[in-house]
């Protein structure tokens, strides 16, 4: 596959003058809009008070970033593993691998739960997407797309369809049917397009609108019906690996993490950016949400994962080991979230103490990355998913 | 990303951070020790509810194998 980038230069009368000239496409509180490059020098002038310029912007910018410092640190009287010193210590689980999924022929890079706590469904590197049932080993529905490395697949709240985009730049909606010979891409409906891969997508509370996130660096809602462009998130510095909906009990907003390290807070209304974390030192691969909703977990290529609470607007503790030196790829949290199950890249699984930060568990077995792990519904199991080709399901 | 770097760039990007740093200042807090504190009471009620942690019987378990044999 070769790579040519090429600059598409728009011509045209500008949005804002009327006159035809090369166009320059920018966004205007999240709307795209085309001016030409003189109205985008006079717009950018009037947005600055009188006296400001680059540089007193930049002054400005440093001092409030230290003024964040000064006032988050205010706020750390105390240790949550501090806190967390008068609850019982965990005994090591006892949990082993009940299943192995075999079926896929290469690497498994993604999966869901169903909410009937039974059902699940995988993506892999070769395109295909299996829905399983994960008590029979069951294989409900397959589908191959017509892209590889299929990164993001997701079930929806009903059960009645599921989502998978990856390399396709593409967020792709499969009504599942209960007719076991119907081939389901004759009703494969093409959502979400980005200009650049898809990383990670999951409808929202209900089965009409998708959330995604993409190697462009921006994350999108849509219309899954109309196929509409509803609120985009612009705010990334780099690919966005992964992103997480709040719990519904919490409100409208979503966390994505990505290359750049930063892990955001959106408002999904108003296409903000409303809470900030850059604590990683490397890319962040996926972020998830506490069970309450008030905090959110992030692991990493640094080989840390990194619990925040969202009230507090810090990192309020790392689940670090000398000993692990792999990145880590994924995380999910038990249902009480006092365990943070995290998948690395040296094939094992850790279950860390969220409140304590110490690691109860370490989960062999796998005989390759660890690509993703979810906790079913009900927290009865965990599955994860891997480079082996397979998907294991632990309880 | 257009390979002119026009001033008018650098200005409406810092204009943004400032605008985006301005918002996040503005955000009310809460003590750790407060939050802590919910978190570990979260994690204490929620605890009877998690399998993982306080384990289920293997007959309730539709993953653990059942020890007798079903006749089908």
């Amino acid at each position: 596959m070769c790579d040519q980038t090429f600059v598409a230069i728009t011509f045209g009368p500008c949005d804002c003058c009327g006159k035809a000239s090369p166009l320059m496409n920018i966004y205007i509180k999240s709307e795209a809009t085309n001016y030409c490059s003189f109205c985008v020098e006079v717009m950018a002038t009037q947005g600055l008070q009188a006296g400001e310029s680059a540089a007193s912007l930049k002054k400005e910018s440093d001092s409030l970033k230290k003024k964040l410092e000064e006032e988050r640190a205010k706020l750390s009287d105390i240790e949550l593993s501090q806190v967390a010193e008068k609850i019982e210590v965990l005994a090591p689980l006892s949990i082993k691998t009940r299943r192995v999924l075999k079926g896929h022929g290469n690497k498994v890079l993604c999966m869901d739960w169903c909410k009937d706590k039974r059902r699940l469904v995988s993506s892999s590197q070769d395109g295909k997407v299996i829905v399983w049932d994960a008590f029979t080993l069951n294989k409900e529905h397959g589908v191959t797309l017509p892209c590889t490395w299929v990164l993001a697949c997701a079930y929806a709240p009903s059960g009645c369809a599921v989502a998978c985009g990856g390399l396709d730049n593409k967020c792709s909606v499969f009504p599942l049917s209960l007719d076991k010979n119907e081939n389901l891409n004759t009703k494969k409906k093409s959502v979400a397009m980005h200009t650049n891969y898809v990383s990670g997508c999951t409808f929202t509370s209900s089965d009409m609108q998708i959330l995604t996130s993409s190697g462009d660096g921006t994350c999108a809602l849509w219309d899954v019906e109309s196929g509409q462009l509803l609120q985009s998130f612009h705010g990334h510095t780099a690919d966005v690996l992964s992103l997480d909906l709040a719990p519904s009990e919490t409100g409208n907003t979503f966390v994505s993490g990505g290359c750049d390290r930063k892990a955001n807070v959106w408002d999904m209304r108003s296409g903000q950016n409303i809470q900030s974390f850059e604590c990683h030192e490397s890319d962040i691969n996926c972020v998830k949400y506490y069970p309450s909703g008030d905090a959110f977990a992030s692991a990493s290529d640094d080989a840390t994962c990194r619990f925040y609470d969202l009230r507090a607007d810090r990192e309020v503790a790392v689940y670090q080991k000398d000993s692990i030196i792999f990145g880590a790829s994924t995380v999910d949290f038990s249902l009480s979230g006092r365990l943070l199950f995290a998948g690395y890249n040296d094939y094992t699984i850790n279950a860390w103490d969220v409140l304590k930060g110490t690691r109860v568990s370490a989960l062999f077995g796998h005989e390759n990355r660890v690509s993703r792990v979810r906790v079913s519904p009900d927290g009865t199991a965990l599955c994860s998913a891997s480079w082996d080709n397979t998907l294991r399901i632990w309880s | 990303m257009s390979g002119k770097t026009c001033s008018s760039n650098s200005v409406i990007q810092a204009q943004k951070l400032v605008d985006q740093l301005r918002v996040e200042a503005d955000m009310e807090r809460m003590k750790i020790s407060l939050t802590a504190a919910d978190l570990v009471r979260y994690c204490q009620e929620q605890r009877r509810h998690d399998p993982l942690l306080a384990g289920i019987a293997a007959s309730s378990n539709p993953f653990k194998d059942k020890k007798s044999c079903v006749l089908l």
